[in-house]
């Protein structure tokens, strides 16, 4: 299916992007050309120069270290909330389809409760009384998107079970087993996946959001969010210190975004179905 | 449609209901006591002591509980532990204040987000509608955080065109002044959201365009304002709600984020506060109304969706 | 307004191209057509002919990106190209296919008829409204004021496509243009559209232009005819000439690859081999050639539309097709022979029920909340069968009488509330072990559903080899080949994914599948239905064929009478969950029938059977009965009296096993007329 399509050139360039962020973020504390640690009063808040691309702090550290120094902070949180909520998410959501009775009534109804909540609240909430961090950060983000992916799973796989294709394993006594792994996962993906990459830009967003609120890592981390937070007291004389991060932020954002919205259009028979006569 | 809308009204109380019990067993249930939480790592045993005394922390805690509990449907959410004063009036302050920007907002995300998802999907193809797609990538992925940070820095700092934080009573600034204060925190707040309603107005219009009931009514004759506003509008609207509904959750967020930065002092900001400061009553019973809100926010969509919605209204009887 | 003689629409020389993702597909080529005031032409042809294509270019509702051209196009000698939108709704009235999608679910059916009136005639909503009853009324809706003020989603089906008669009518056109109207409705509920149409072209001299892919409705309906095939037309002039003798190959290949209820068993049909040309690189000479049993050397050259006995044909054979006679039934006696043997599978007073939405709902009476179990719904009710060895149960009734579900009960696919089932002697369990799901198998209804769209043909036809333990490694690859060849597939066909095929295809696919683990026993659930007469016929073909060779038993599932009449060696006929008469095929297609099957069977739109006695049912099957009596009485032509809505109908068996369950002596029902036409 994806080879014969040609990708759309906006996946094409928001795939490269992320990616090229991806590894940034990997060597990042490697490749930093200042300590992101390093205290310099004499060289506090200058302005972005050849030696300091994106100038320097109040303390006098270097804005660029810092900021690829951060950058795996924001995809950590990202994808790895995103994966606890598919991990969670998509067994329940199928086991609900499975089960149809009281499994699924407990299932869903707990999942009605969880999205009646607002997901910062839900953050807020698992946050206010453990001593913050990026992994309880990723967990707290993960967890609020667990009912989504729970409801999307159900649904798709309540849809594949009414296939005949389905039946015909059903026919043979194919096991729960089989069916689940040869018949419904094939075909449950590429929802499955289009979702999923649409919701790793809200749980950047939601994490970056906690963070700058000082639910996320604690100082002296470099997270972009908590950057933009600290950088408040100096937003009229040293704007790069939160621009820096913030504008890195918003590519990261855009392009995740770009790359989910490309898949979706690449994966979602829904949309494919149109202007073909 | 009655037993619908009474069936909804159930399911809110029960929502709110369970929202007491995890919120009640998430502050008490989690490891480390209550009042080391409060009195924060280098509390005396003593000090710890008198103060679980006076918060009742050694009963059971179905009691301490129902304590909680019948208090809030009393409309007593216990003292705040900063303030040292009734956390009921300082919520519900808070949360007049939140109410106007969130009312403000919804108005315009509504408004807005729809013309344009009307005009995209009309329009589909165009340039305009190339250029709000491609908008629309943007300001969706755009944290609130980031838009305060700019608009203060330009309209603030540079400008100094409107006040950088703040808020003054009506009372106090009259229209001018308290105006003033809400035009940065709702323009932040409702960027994003334009952005997801309209888009998710265009596919629902473009999809009721696609429908045969509007090829129907062009073959009937209709005049093309006709079959736009009488017959796919209001197929294409009825998403439309379920979508708003869900971002009044999302307003929510960003008005917690847009009230700390703003240093507006509504609902979202006093929750932040209560976190930071340990004050478990402020915080709790934060929680509890902002689900309230929520919840109810749902209920209403709900109901105008059955309003609007003949399926509902009407139920399945064959005549 | 231009003189008697003109039409009243006339076309020459339509073309429409089209761009799709494969390049520019020519949707029509030069077609042309004259429709005078007050007749019906039926304009028909299989999927892809473009036949529809055609009445959207007439509206000029085509979408962006289509190119139409055409010499002439005039509607009452108006130029239809430039007023196509002045003349939609005014003189032109429209009825689409499926009614539920066509309605506006936000609007009051009486506002959507009345609609024309406000915008076209500039009455008051008030007095179009009072305007509107009066149309539902016309078109046979009671209780019209209720229904102009109730929602398309309370109305059945035939109710709705009522609903959109009268919108097309409101404004008195002169045209009719009417896409596959019936296509969406049961059988009986077609019956009475197209005597409503029959009707209204009486009462109101509207001219029809009637597009539809079934010949025994345009013959029932039409004047004339119009057969077009992958966008050219190929044949035109009077209906019945041309359906007594087609003279062209495709239309003489459409009537011979129908499966006929009053003609019985054929020994075969024919069915006309491959699948449409490539639209994106026209043909120029003959584009039915590749499919063609009378195709020669010359057929390369652009045929022309020429005059045959008063008809209009492009074949340059046109007299060698005339000349060739149809295939002829067998007669019906000697085609089915009976089954031998005993049975193989019977099942006992099968019920199964389902729940409405979730299974506790809180509702509210009086203002207290009370917990109410969902409400159920009987979709088989004590429903008793048996299929022998190579026999053919035919098993027919409208969409949701419960036969589908009953095809699924019999293979313990859903489970039952109650009934016995054994296979071979054996008492088959409701969790059912590896031999029974070996020995019954099922093929299913939609193509594109049935099959694993990730999964090649060889992974789908190897597994139950595997799974019952019947080969594996090279053998197992041998077997699929030879399962392939037994579908008529070539072995290529292993490596490919569904998407790739056809229709047809898939389904000989599902067949093979169904086939791999040499059951003895076959649910075919309508298992032809969403294909095309040209290709049902191969695929109708090829299971008799298989049903011969394996010596395979059928449940053969379907709501077209006429394929059951086709397959069948018995027939039982379902009416809300229940088997209303069973029996040999011939006993069930001729007098004593139930009063159901005579209404099902005088319903069918048959060919060339315009003077047969046509019973009509009033309402549809979704009309509730008392719970106590006959299920059908409330429908019921033969309605005795308050004993079939108070008892259950007694079941009267005849010696050679024929069972009626009516009120009605069997001595009244064997005096009922024949509902085919003839003595069957």
């Amino acid at each position: 299916m994806l080879g014969r399509r040609h990708l759309p050139r906006t996946l094409t360039i928001g795939s490269v992007v992320v990616l090229l962020i991806v590894v940034l973020a990997a060597l990042g504390p490697w490749i930093t050309p200042y300590a992101t640690d390093a205290f310099a009063v004499r060289e506090r808040l200058q302005a972005p120069s050849a030696a300091h691309w994106f100038g320097t702090d109040e303390f006098g550290r270097d804005v660029f270290s810092r900021v690829l120094a951060g950058a795996h902070y924001s995809l950590l949180m990202g994808f790895g909330a995103t994966g606890i909520s598919l991990l969670i998410g998509v067994p329940l959501g199928m086991l609900a389809a499975f089960h149809r009775g009281w499994v699924e009534e407990l299932i869903m109804r707990g999942v009605d409760l969880l999205i009646s909540i607002p997901p910062v609240l839900l953050g807020l909430l698992i946050l206010a009384t453990a001593d913050p961090g990026l992994f309880k950060t990723i967990i707290a983000v993960g967890v609020v998107y667990v009912p989504i992916m729970t409801r999307l799973a159900r649904a798709v796989s309540l849809s594949l079970l009414a296939e005949d294709f389905v039946d015909a394993a059903r026919a043979r006594g194919d096991g729960a087993v089989r069916i689940l792994w040869r018949e419904i996962l094939p075909n449950a993906w590429p929802p499955i996946i289009v979702e999923t990459s649409l919701r790793i830009t809200f749980a950047i967003l939601l994490g970056s959001a906690l963070s700058f609120l000082g639910l996320g890592p604690q100082p002296p981390a470099s997270e972009w969010g908590l950057m933009i937070a600290e950088s408040r007291p100096f937003i009229e004389e040293a704007p790069w210190i939160g621009l820096a991060p913030g504008l890195c932020l918003c590519l990261l954002l855009v392009m995740v975004n770009i790359v989910g919205e490309g898949l979706r259009d690449l994966l979602d028979p829904r949309l494919q179905g149109r202007g073909h006569g | 449609m009655t037993a619908y809308i009474l069936r909804r009204m159930l399911s809110v109380v029960a929502v709110v209901w369970a929202m007491t019990v995890l919120v009640f067993c998430i502050v008490h249930l989690l490891p480390g006591s209550v009042a080391h939480m409060i009195l924060g790592e280098f509390a005396t045993d003593d000090a710890i002591r008198l103060l679980e005394a006076r918060l009742g922390l050694n009963d059971p805690l179905a009691t301490q509980y129902w304590r909680w509990f019948s208090g809030l449907l009393r409309g007593d959410f216990g003292l705040s532990l900063t303030m040292e004063r009734p956390a009921g009036p300082i919520i519900l302050e808070a949360l007049g204040r939140s109410a106007i920007l969130a009312g403000i907002s919804i108005v315009l995300v509504a408004t807005i987000g729809i013309a344009l998802g009307i005009h995209s999907a009309v329009n589909k193809g165009s340039p305009s509608d190339h250029a709000l797609t491609l908008a629309q990538y943007f300001f969706i992925a755009v944290p609130e955080f980031f838009w305060c940070i700019l608009a203060i820095l330009l309209f603030a700092a540079w400008l100094g065109w409107l006040p950088a934080t703040g808020y003054t009573p009506l009372a106090e600034g009259g229209l001018l002044g308290w105006g003033r204060h809400l035009v940065l925190p709702v323009a932040t707040l409702v960027l994003g959201l334009i952005a997801h309603v309209s888009r998710m107005v265009r596919s629902s219009m473009l999809e009721a365009l696609d429908s045969q009931y509007v090829l129907a009514a062009r073959a009937k004759g209709l005049a093309e304002r006709i079959v736009l506003y009488r017959h796919a509008l209001p197929n294409a609207l009825l998403p439309a709600i379920t979508v708003l509904a869900v971002d009044v959750g999302l307003l929510i967020g960003g008005i917690v984020v847009v009230e700390t930065v703003f240093a507006y002092p509504g609902l979202g900001r006093m929750l932040v506060y209560a976190i930071d400061n340990q004050d478990l009553p402020l915080m709790m019973g934060g929680m509890i109304v902002v689900t309230c809100v929520y919840a109810l926010a749902n209920l209403a969509a709900d109901i105008l969706y059955a309003v609007l919605n003949p399926r509902i209204r009407y139920g399945g009887a064959a005549t | 307004m231009a003189d008697a003689k003109t039409p009243l629409l006339e076309i020459r020389d339509l073309s429409l191209r089209y761009a799709t993702a494969r390049g520019k597909v020519q949707a029509l080529d030069k077609v042309s057509l004259a429709l005078p005031r007050g007749r019906a032409m039926g304009l028909v042809g299989e999927s892809g002919s473009g036949k529809s294509s055609l009445v959207l270019a007439l509206l000029g509702l085509l979408g962006k990106g289509a190119e139409l051209s055409s010499a002439l196009a005039q509607f009452d000698g108006q130029d239809l190209r430039k007023t196509a939108a002045a003349l939609r709704g005014r003189r032109i009235g429209m009825v689409f296919q499926d009614p539920s999608a066509v309605l506006n679910p936000t609007l009051t059916i009486g506002y959507q008829v009345a609609e024309p009136l406000i915008h076209h005639r500039g009455l008051a909503e008030r007095a179009a409204l009072a305007r509107a009853v009066a149309l539902l009324n016309e078109v046979g809706i009671a209780r019209a004021e209720a229904v102009a003020r109730s929602y398309p989603h309370q109305l059945s089906g035939g109710m709705k496509q009522r609903a959109v008669i009268a919108t097309a009518l409101a404004c008195e056109p002169e045209l009719l243009l009417l896409d596959e109207p019936t296509t969406a409705l049961d059988v009986t509920v077609e019956a009475q559209i197209l005597d409503l149409l029959d009707g209204l072209r009486r009462t109101r001299n509207v001219a029809m232009l009637l597009v539809s892919h079934n010949l025994g409705i345009v013959d029932r309906l039409c004047d004339d005819l119009t057969v077009l095939y992958a966008g050219r037309v190929v044949e035109q002039g009077r209906a019945s000439e041309i359906l007594q003798t087609p003279r062209h190959p495709y239309t003489r290949g459409l009537l011979a690859a129908l499966p006929r209820a009053d003609q019985g068993r054929l020994a075969r049909l024919t069915p006309i081999p491959g699948g449409l040309p490539d639209l994106t690189r026209p043909d120029p000479g003959c584009n039915f050639r590749a499919r063609c049993a009378f195709a020669e050397e010359a057929c390369t050259a652009p045929q022309a539309l020429d005059d045959k006995a008063g008809c209009q044909v492009r074949c340059h054979r046109a007299d060698a097709v005339a000349a060739a006679p149809l295939p002829q039934p067998e007669p019906m006696a000697a085609a089915r022979k009976e089954a031998t043997g005993a049975p193989l599978l019977i099942a006992m007073e099968m019920s199964k029920s389902f729940r409405l939405g979730s299974a506790f709902s809180l509702t509210f009476s009086g203002g207290l909340p009370r917990l109410r179990r969902a409400t159920e719904v009987v979709a088989v009710d004590d429903v008793s069968l048996h299929v022998a060895r190579g026999e053919v149960l035919g098993l027919v009734g409208e969409s949701g009488c419960g036969k589908s579900t009953l095809g699924r009960l019999v293979l313990r696919l859903l489970e039952a509330n109650a009934g016995r089932l054994s296979l071979d002697g054996q008492v088959v369990p409701a969790v059912p072990g590896v031999e029974f799901r070996r020995r019954a198998q099922i093929v299913f209804q939609n193509p594109d559903s049935s099959l694993n769209p990730r999964q090649r043909v060889r992974e789908a036809l190897r597994w139950p080899l595997i799974r019952f333990g019947l080969a594996d490694g090279a053998e197992a690859d041998r077997e699929v080949d030879r399962l392939l060849e037994l579908v008529r597939l070539p072995a290529s066909y292993g490596s490919r994914y569904p998407h790739q095929m056809s229709g047809g295809e898939k389904q000989r696919i599902g067949i093979a599948r169904a086939l791999a683990s040499r059951p003895d026993f076959l649910v075919c659930d309508e298992a032809v239905s969403a294909l095309d007469v040209s290709v049902q016929a191969a695929v109708l073909n090829l299971l008799s064929d298989l049903r011969e060779r394996l010596g395979l038993a059928y449940l053969f599932i379907s709501h077209d009478i006429g394929v059951i009449a086709h397959v069948a060696t018995r027939i039982a006929v379902m009416y809300r969950g229940a088997i209303v008469e069973q029996g040999s095929a011939a006993q069930v297609l001729a007098p004593p029938y139930h009063p159901y099957t005579e209404a099902l069977l005088s319903a069918v739109p048959l060919v060339g059977a315009k003077t047969r006695v046509r019973v009509r049912l009033m309402g549809d099957a979704s009309t509730a009965p008392s719970s106590t009596g006959c299920r059908f009485a409330p429908r019921c032509p033969h309605r005795i009296g308050a004993i079939c809505d108070s008892l259950p109908p007694p079941v009267r068996t005849s010696a050679q096993g024929h069972r009626i369950a009516c009120h009605l002596p069997v001595e009244t029902l064997a005096a009922l007329p024949p509902a085919l036409g003839r003595a069957a």
